[in-house]
């Protein structure tokens, strides 16, 4: 086949797993991303690896994805996670009832679900809160936020992508009605220059909003960020969450030797000005101590926030009302050709993200390529600098 | 296993001597260390003056005694409680860095640091009142 | 809430510069600001070029390792007005290419620490009173190191001879031999009982005043020695080979 250059902005999640799919699938791929990889939102959430359980009740598209990925991950990943499964805990009558349509709605998923009894929940995580009424088992995992996305830049580097870090878009340049290059500043130099290119993909995340307005395009994206809080101290080995419909502080991700708090959510404009409100801190401690009261007396680590890129319109007030799906636009719709957006999502799929992009792009191009991404074995992460 | 190659990269500053005595950010186990290396470097300098006083005896009688005279002049006992102050420390750190590198009580190397340095200061005191008022 | 307008000296490098520079930057603090965050807002707010590692946020990814008043830390777990200093001078890490302002080339760290071949779990050892949810065969957990450099940036070793494997590989090493997980061992002592490998180190411990993440890599290249010491005198005693 002729060799499509496919040029890809931004080196988080999506767009690693973009530059792995399109590499495999014998494109030429230049990624670009203006800080290190994985300096945005990528490395900075709490570690999961969803089961979809979260999403069953109120969203099984979700749900479903990330079962799906879930099992292909472990897969492909395989020494990335830390296998020790989540632990869904009712500690109100109120949630305990809830149980019942959420092992239901986990089943109807494929996501195996089982009931746990107090003394069972406590017997597996002595540090629950006692008051614990039921708990139900499901295939959560943890993963280390930066080096399972590196996994995928490892890959796709080793096969023959280039990945340019501190390279920042400043321009994108048009030839009639569609995209032909991006004009780059590399800030370890200082200088600027021009890539060129047959597709532009823009795996910007969070920061895709400003990216399509430097193409005048409308990409209808949400920063969402939230708040999570890292205490030292391995309280749990299994991910404990609380055992209702999405909410505040209702999760506990252990990792290496800390526990991870999250989170809260609300919506700001900049993605680069998210701050750290205070409240939502204190409620990581309060929310958090009532899954695991040791959260409030262990030593504090670091508390921050991360931008989600939430799909919705503009109106959006907290975030939580939007969906996690992700959605692929190609905007020749709106009269752009040569650029697409990968958008939304959430770190667990985001080789199905990448699967669903690099089949647009394929079909911009003509070309049917199968996705090969199901079955690779991904390079260790420590690949990626060697 | 893979050998180490150096990096061609210009950019590694490069700073032997700087890397062992630079105390900004660092502390007192690298005090310990620099110490050590000095006191290893005065010790073996001392080695090579020691041998060239000792052929002083080659030259019979005369020789050994004029270098006696010089040996008791007060510059010379501040040097020679310099030495002192070389060999004590050389000695208690090297029975630390002995210890902690056998993997005994390698975590309580700060300790065994102020205890054994400790010992050797108190030694270094009373053996330089020793030299100066014998 | 405590609030504070901070110096921060920053070292600055673009390639092709003959050597770094500093330049100073003014920026506000709250008691909840860490330096990498202030690092972040001067990027947003002063210069965009300011080029530094981040990504993570908790001392978890290890990507900030920097000098921050001459000591090395993770940027993101050092709060500003802790230091307690007006002017806070921030560097890149010692004993590596610097590639722009507060970044290194992590190549030469990877070059030896990927020869180790560590695997990235291990058995939790946390909370070892309580039953295995069903279907797992052991709770798991990852390593502590993490990869971030900042005691080989500490290391004064590591400053005079290039050639050393130092701490951090050191301390991998040392990992696989008391939990081998399927890598075979006796290469991996071949390797490390050399002049470049655990004999090499001076016992400065700035490793281990360095380590942000429990590793304490003084303590292992130490029990090395010990481990080592133990097969020379099982050898001397015609028990060896058991390695």
């Amino acid at each position: 086949m002729a060799s499509f250059h496919a040029v890809i902005i931004g080196g988080g999640g999506t767009g690693a797993a973009v530059a792995h799919d399109l590499t495999l699938r014998g494109y030429k791929v230049t990624l670009v991303e203006r800080g290190e990889v994985t300096s945005g939102t990528t490395g900075r959430h709490h570690g999961l690896l969803h089961s979809g359980a979260r999403y069953a009740v109120k969203d099984k598209e979700s749900a479903v994805e990330c079962i799906d990925e879930n099992m292909i991950l472990r897969r492909i990943a395989p020494g990335s996670f830390e296998l020790n499964d989540g632990l869904f805990v009712a500690l109100t009558e109120e949630e305990a009832n809830y149980s019942h349509e959420f092992i239901e709605a986990c089943h109807e998923c494929g996501i195996p679900a089982r009931r746990l009894s107090a003394k069972e929940v406590l017997a597996c995580e002595p540090n629950v809160n006692p008051d614990v009424i039921m708990g139900v088992q499901v295939p959560d995992a943890t993963m280390d936020a930066m080096r399972m996305p590196l996994r995928f830049f490892a890959t796709a580097k080793h096969s023959g992508a280039t990945i340019k870090t501190y390279t920042e878009v400043v321009d994108f340049i048009k030839r009639g009605n569609a995209v032909s290059a991006i004009r780059v500043r590399d800030h370890t130099t200082n200088k600027e220059y021009e890539i060129g290119g047959d597709i532009f993909i823009s795996a910007a995340g969070a920061w895709s909003g400003k990216i399509g307005d430097m193409v005048g395009v409308e990409v209808p994206i949400r920063p969402s960020p939230g708040v999570m809080l890292a205490v030292r101290g391995r309280l749990c080995n299994m991910v404990i969450n609380r055992l209702h419909a999405s909410g505040d502080g209702d999760i506990i991700v252990p990792q290496r030797a800390l526990s991870v708090v999250g989170t809260s959510s609300w919506v700001v404009d900049d993605p680069d000005n998210l701050g750290l409100p205070r409240d939502h801190i204190d409620m990581m401690i309060k929310y958090g101590s009532e899954l695991i009261p040791g959260v409030r007396t262990a030593p504090f680590r670091a508390a921050w926030s991360a931008a989600r890129p939430l799909i919705g319109p503009r109106g959006a007030d907290t975030g939580r009302e939007l969906s996690r799906t992700f959605k692929c636009f190609d905007h020749a719709d709106e009269g752009v050709e040569g650029f697409v957006t990968i958008t939304g999502g959430k770190a667990t799929t985001l080789r199905g993200m990448a699967e669903a992009t690099a089949n647009v792009v394929c079909q911009k191009m003509g070309l049917e390529i199968p996705c090969g991404t199901r079955e690779f074995t991904l390079l260790p992460h420590t690949a990626y600098y060697a | 296993m893979p050998d180490i190659q150096p990096t061609t990269d210009k950019a590694r500053p490069k700073s032997s001597l700087k890397a062992w005595f630079h105390p900004r950010g660092r502390s007192i186990s690298t005090i310990a260390f620099a110490l050590n290396r000095l006191t290893a470097i005065g010790l073996t300098l001392y080695l090579f003056l020691h041998l060239v006083v000792l052929s002083q005896l080659l030259r019979g009688p005369e020789g050994w005694n004029s270098f006696v005279s010089i040996a008791k002049s007060p510059i010379f006992l501040t040097l020679d409680v310099i030495l002192l102050f070389g060999v004590v420390y050389h000695m208690f750190n090297g029975i630390r860095v002995a210890l902690v590198g056998m993997g005994v009580a390698n975590q309580r190397q700060k300790g065994l640091f102020y205890g054994l340095v400790g010992i050797a200061l108190i030694l270094f005191v009373v053996g330089a009142v020793l030299i100066y008022t014998k | 809430m405590a609030e504070q307008i901070i110096e921060f000296k920053v070292q600055r490098y673009k390639q092709g510069q003959p050597a770094p520079t500093y330049q100073t930057f003014k920026t506000l603090c709250d008691d909840n600001t860490t330096v990498l965050v202030a690092l972040q807002d001067i990027r947003r707010d002063q210069d965009g070029s300011l080029v530094l590692r981040h990504s993570c946020h908790h001392a978890s990814c290890g990507t900030c390792g920097m000098r921050v008043n001459g000591k090395e830390e993770l940027g993101c777990v050092v709060k500003v007005l802790d230091l307690g200093t007006s002017t806070v001078t921030v560097e890149p890490m010692r004993n590596m290419p610097i590639i722009s302002d507060l970044v290194v080339n992590m190549e030469p760290f990877y070059d030896r620490y990927n020869a180790v071949g560590m695997p990235y779990v291990r058995q939790s050892e946390y909370l070892d009173e309580a039953d295995l949810a069903e279907g797992l065969e052991a709770y798991q957990r990852y390593e502590n190191c993490i990869e971030c450099n900042l005691c080989v940036s500490g290391c004064p070793i590591m400053g005079s001879d290039e050639l050393y494997l130092g701490p951090a590989t050191l301390a991998a090493a040392r990992r696989v031999i008391e939990e081998p997980r399927g890598v075979p061992t006796k290469p991996l002592l071949d390797w490390v009982d050399s002049e470049n490998g655990c004999w090499r180190c001076h016992v400065a411990y700035e490793c281990n005043t360095a380590c942000p993440s429990e590793v304490y890599p003084g303590d292992q290249i130490m029990a090395l020695r010990r481990d080592l010491t133990k097969r020379k005198f099982r050898g001397l005693f015609g028990r060896g080979g058991k390695g």
